[in-house]
């Protein structure tokens, strides 16, 4: 005689995501409360990748601080070192000569390019596609090309210093700039070919994962997160630094700030971005690249100050107290990634646990600038 | 598109997304088959650091300023120096851990005298971390067959004949009674770097 099945009844049990986890993207770990594939609650846990960088910076000169800066996000290290730059330059009162702001921009833009590109990859690969994934390094190459015959290096640059940049461009950098630029927009269609109306992706991105305007108000999010639940807000354009109040450019925002909208806003964004990096190639003056600082012995006068500029994950801040010595005596930085982390105990209940890799994926939070 | 129905327009676009794949199948393929096939690097590459030594007379182009140890962040380099019968900086001991080192290429901007480089050389990874740590004699043979332009070609006839007598020779005959006075000018490097920059 067959017994009855007993009634079906749930057992909530916990769930360590990572800190060992393709889809973590670096080493974060989620502790997850599960009812079968639902997500109860989730908590992230930090800290695996720290390495006392805003410490590391307070022991060194102004400029020793710029290679390990390199490292706190290495996706855009860009835009690290130009975050930190331009705060120093601000204590000091410097004068930048102007093709090294020209430059820095065209470097940011680039760097911004290849993170998304970076961005694009993963995501798709997070969610079972892989030839995007092959396609965006391959135009990621071509930029990091670029940066190694300028600046020497393909990942830690080192390029930006405090009053300007490190070395002017080779003479081949122009025409391959301009080569990529105008080959990039066509690519660009190749991926939104490949994966915007593909409806197994939309099936995966479209209304999940909906991001609410206020919290992500009150949270502090910023970036391309921000601009996907429908806020117009670029510091690029809104706290202008550099040159970028000379350029024209759009910001793309969403409608609804779910998945399909945080991966249609970076595309857009590196449309964007390819447009300034025209404009930029266009307008570049002739002139020096660097102010006359030594860098042994560079002085900032005492003071504080605190810079944002708009990186590719959100506001990218740095808070530097200057105690009028060759070394900063406090230097904090405040990355996009951090602040979007926090919203995962928010966003996460009701998910299912494969949706919870996606909205992840779409938030694009790298590691190394969440623990610094 | 006929029909309006989501099936029909995602087989549509899965088709399109298609095309995009079949059409690189037949492009060519552009990556390399490394360990038979290499990229050219750069010239500003900066991979491995060497000591640079003069072409002709061998020796090395340090003049133990300490400045690159000074200026390196990680603190890879360590130098000890003496002062030969010349009154000159010789160096004794001039150690890079390249476990620590993080190749930002401070040295080589802070050298003023085409000493240290950091070459375009990245085929040296190793299963024994004590092969890591380089000393003078290992750093100035990888330095043998690097290529570099000198700093400073203009001031290089007047303040620093010391470091490329062989080379003014044969451009400057007229100051053949500099290479005697030679050991005079490395005495002032201290206040040298500073003055340049």
């Amino acid at each position: 005689m067959i017994e009855p099945a007993p009634a079906q009844y749930t057992e909530e049990f916990e769930v360590n995501m990572g800190p060992q986890h393709p889809s973590t993207h670096g080493v974060l770990r989620l502790l997850l409360k599960m009812d079968g594939e639902i997500i109860k609650e989730a908590e992230p846990y930090i800290g695996y990748l720290h390495r006392a960088i805003e410490k590391i910076c307070e022991n060194r000169t102004y400029n020793q601080c710029l290679p390990f800066l390199d490292r706190v996000e290495y996706v855009t290290s860009m835009s690290c070192e130009e975050v930190f730059c331009l705060a120093t330059e601000r204590i000091a009162g410097m004068e930048i000569p102007e093709r090294a702001e020209y430059l820095r921009v065209i470097m940011l833009e680039f760097n911004r390019i290849a993170s998304h590109l970076i961005f694009l990859g993963t995501f798709s690969l997070d969610l079972g596609a892989i030839t995007p994934f092959l396609y965006c390094l391959r135009e990621r190459e071509d930029i990091i090309d670029l940066f190694e015959m300028t600046s020497g290096q393909r990942l830690t640059y080192n390029y930006i210093r405090v009053g300007g940049v490190a070395a002017d461009i080779p003479p081949e950098f122009v025409p391959l700039a301009r080569k990529f630029v105008n080959m990039f927009q066509d690519k660009v269609d190749d991926y939104e070919a490949i994966l915007t109306e593909n409806p197994i992706f939309l099936a995966r991105t479209k209304d999940v994962g909906i991001f609410d305007k206020d919290m992500c108000i009150n949270y502090g999010v910023s970036g391309p997160i921000l601009r996907a639940t429908g806020v117009d807000w670029d510091l690029r354009r809104d706290d202008p630094y550099s040159v970028y109040d000379r350029f024209r450019f759009e910001i793309p925002t969403g409608k609804v700030g779910d998945t399909w909208d945080r991966y249609m806003v970076r595309v857009r964004e590196m449309r964007q971005s390819n447009e300034i990096i025209r404009q930029a190639l266009d307008q570049l003056p002739e002139g020096g690249t660097r102010a006359k600082v030594k860098p042994a012995a560079f002085k900032p006068p005492a003071g504080e100050i605190y810079t944002r500029i708009e990186n590719s994950r959100g506001e990218l801040g740095c808070h530097i107290i200057a105690d009028g010595t060759t070394k900063p005596y406090r230097v904090k930085l405040r990355g996009g990634s951090f602040t979007h982390t926090q919203m995962i105990p928010e966003i996460a209940p009701g998910v299912m646990i494969a949706d919870l890799v996606a909205i992840f994926a779409s938030m694009d939070v790298i590691l190394p600038e969440v623990d610094r | 598109m006929a029909y309006s129905n989501p099936f029909w327009k995602g087989i549509y676009n899965l088709l399109i997304g298609l095309g995009v794949t079949i059409r690189y199948l037949f492009s060519h393929a552009i990556t390399l088959q490394y360990p038979t096939e290499r990229w050219p690097m750069p010239e500003r590459s900066r991979g491995q650091v060497v000591l640079l030594s003069d072409k002709e007379t061998g020796k090395l182009n340090c003049t133990a300023c300490t400045l690159c140890a000074k200026a390196c962040p990680t603190a890879a380099i360590s130098m000890d120096r003496y002062k030969g019968e010349d009154k000159k900086w010789k160096l004794s001991k001039f150690d890079v851990d390249f476990t620590i080192c993080c190749y930002c290429g401070f040295c080589e901007e802070a050298c003023n005298f085409d000493a240290i480089k950091l070459a375009p050389k990245y085929e040296y990874s190793s299963y024994d971390k004590e092969s890591l740590f380089y000393d003078m004699h290992k750093l100035q043979e990888v330095g043998r067959d690097v290529d570099y332009t000198p700093k400073r070609p203009k001031k290089k006839a007047a303040p620093t004949p010391a470091v490329d007598a062989e080379k003014t020779e044969g451009d400057v005959k007229t100051d053949s009674e500099q290479p005697p006075t030679q050991p005079e000018s490395p005495n002032d490097k201290p206040t040298k770097p500073e003055g340049d920059k």
